[in-house]
């Protein structure tokens, strides 16, 4: 339980903030709690399991497109039912993360620079090809997706209001992270390290590294796909940019940022940075993506652990010496 | 006759996407570096030939300074970013990353987000038999494949590409044997650099310069290197052919988005399925 520490902290403060906050900024929240859960999907996977994906929007827009069309009813015989949407997102994302991962890894594999390039590629297929698939409104995207919606059958209980959203949405996020947190400080983290650190060694202890490579992508993949579905649920639309090369990289950059290594720093790089955005690029406006990426450049060069994931540490080491 | 255009227009591609991707090797090969900023680089050479333009200087004045210019900032991006990290590869992906989006942010905030236009010095086409096609074009195929044997010539036969080739096969036997690798990894990223400054110079009465045209250079420049095989130089011809060909032959049957996605799929498939690339050769990782 001890290094859950930072994460219950982080998540007992934000769930604090819209009781002081205005609508507006309870409404940035819910934005900002699904990037997060998006960014740790990422941290999992880059910094855990060594995978760079360059291509993360991938499993976030495929949870879109699928809640969308799920919740909209256009898949004729399934139900419009928000859960079973959030379910179909997870496990379509998983599912495509399953394909591509075997794809990708299996015998000789591909790995480091050169996957980087390749997911990259393949997000921006992707973002050409929904672009160009006019069932799923092609270029400009699914319009009018329904809100949160707590019914299990009958008369659906929609949820408008930005401060129940920002509960059910940080309950579940909130759930998701205690529960990689403790998962990443089991057997299966420490798996996760080895694959990262030394795969080649992993299997002298029996273990097969394309298993645990696969599911650690799947696994990413499925959180992904969740935020991504539960992004349309608020935004209420579903447009190409969300599984392509933008989102990519910025989810890449939140996670740089925060600190790949350590998944409450990358949630909290999302949030940081998205909040920081919303001011700063105000006060700057234009000039605001150049600070951005010249930040960026600066935290890779001195603090390649990440910004935040370097300050937990340095709070958590005078503890140790005691 | 009528397929003769589209292999001209194929070739013309091919050879700008093998500069690129000569550029993007030499950095890669020499220093291990992943510059996703190439692009970018290329973006500003075609931004040279837009400043020269609007005042008023000579075409190919233009086209000199490009790569003078842009070589200058890939200097400057040597000694303030890419010499600390050299040695953390996938770190040199995300800061180079961050550079990309600085450079398209500043050409932005210079030059406005819409598309520019350059004007082609020669305007005149030339016509034999049933064949006719913009002189201009002619010539930028030329110049290509001039600079591409020069940069060939200056890797294989001088005393610079001995070294070099040195640097890339043992650093520190290279550096043991009294060969400065700090600098020559300084130079081939200058190089590296111009060669992509030169290029956006030299294709930007072509096409439409604008804040975002790096990224659809760049990653088909990036697919070249992989198909090809990473080991010799030679295999950038290769791959610059294979992907840039494919690309420009598929548009005139599909729709180029189409193609685009065909030739991205395929290039995929190829490197998943020979990782070495089609001319073989040592695999880095």
């Amino acid at each position: 339980m001890r290094n859950n520490l930072p994460t219950l902290i982080v998540f007992v403060a934000m769930g604090l903030l819209p009781l002081v906050t205005s609508d507006y900024w309870t409404s940035q929240l819910n934005y900002y709690l699904i990037y997060g859960l998006f960014a740790m999907s990422l941290s999992l996977t880059w910094g855990y399991g060594g995978i760079l994906c360059l291509g993360q929007a991938i499993f976030f827009g495929i949870g879109a497109y699928v809640m969308a069309v799920t919740t909209k009813g256009m898949l004729d015989p399934i139900p419009t039912s928000f859960y079973l949407g959030l379910l179909l997102a997870m496990m379509a994302g998983a599912a495509f993360a399953a394909l591509l991962g075997y794809f990708l890894f299996a015998g000789r594999g591909i790995h480091g620079a050169y996957l980087a390039i390749i997911t990259l590629a393949i997000a921006m297929v992707l973002e050409r090809l929904m672009s160009n698939w006019y069932e799923l409104g092609g270029y400009n995207g699914l319009l009018d997706i329904p809100p949160i919606n707590l019914a299990l059958f009958g008369d659906p209980i929609d949820i408008w209001d930005p401060l129940p959203t920002f509960y059910i949405l940080w309950g579940i996020v909130f759930t998701i992270a205690l529960w990689l947190s403790w998962l990443t400080q089991s057997d299966v983290g420490l798996k996760l390290i080895a694959l990262r650190t030394n795969p080649d060694r992993l299997p002298y202890f029996g273990f097969r590294p394309l298993t645990i490579r696969l599911q650690v992508f799947c696994l990413s993949a499925a959180i992904a796909a969740l935020a991504g579905a539960l992004f349309v649920t608020i935004d209420g639309f579903a447009s190409p940019t969300l599984i392509g090369f933008g989102l990519s990289t910025e989810v890449l950059i939140w996670v740089a940022i925060g600190g790949k290594e350590v998944l409450i720093a990358a949630f909290l790089g999302a949030v940081l940075t998205r909040l920081t955005e919303s001011w700063l690029s105000e006060i700057f406006g234009d000039y605001w993506i150049l600070i951005l990426g010249t930040l960026f450049m600066i935290s890779v060069v001195l603090l390649p652990k990440g910004l935040i994931a370097s300050l937990i540490d340095w709070l958590q080491k005078p503890r140790k010496s005691t | 006759m009528d397929i003769l255009i589209p292999l001209v227009d194929a070739s013309s591609y091919i050879l700008i996407l093998v500069l690129i991707a000569l550029g993007l090797m030499i950095i890669f090969g020499m220093m291990g570096v992943i510059n996703m900023a190439h692009g970018e680089l290329f973006m500003l050479g075609a931004y040279v030939m837009v400043m020269a333009q609007s005042l008023s200087l000579p075409f190919w004045l233009g086209i000199v300074l490009a790569p003078i210019v842009v070589g200058a900032i890939g200097l400057v991006i040597e000694y303030c970013l890419i010499r600390h990290i050299y040695l953390r590869p996938i770190d040199t992906i995300l800061a180079t990353w961050g550079l990309s989006i600085a450079l398209k942010q500043a050409i932005v905030l210079l030059f406005g987000p819409e598309a520019q236009s350059v004007v082609t010095p020669i305007s005149s086409t030339l016509t034999v038999g049933e064949f006719s096609y913009p002189l201009y074009r002619l010539l930028v195929m030329g110049i290509s494949l001039f600079l591409i044997g020069g940069t060939f010539w200056l890797f294989l036969k001088t005393d610079f590409g001995l070294m070099a080739r040195a640097v890339i096969a043992r650093p520190d036997t290279a550096a043991t044997l009294g060969i400065n690798t700090r600098r020559m990894y300084r130079w081939s990223f200058v190089i590296g650099t111009a060669l992509a400054g030169l290029a956006g110079a030299l294709i930007a009465p072509t096409i439409s310069v604008d804040p975002q045209m790096g990224l659809g250079y760049l990653v088909p420049g990036f697919l070249s290197i992989l198909v090809g095989g990473a080991g010799p130089l030679a295999g950038v011809l290769v791959g610059g052919t294979a992907v840039g060909g494919t690309n420009s032959l598929l548009t005139v049957w599909i729709s180029p988005v189409a193609a685009q996605i065909a030739v991205f799929i395929l290039a995929i498939l190829i490197i998943r399925l020979r990782p070495e690339g089609i001319l073989g050769g040592r695999r880095e990782k």
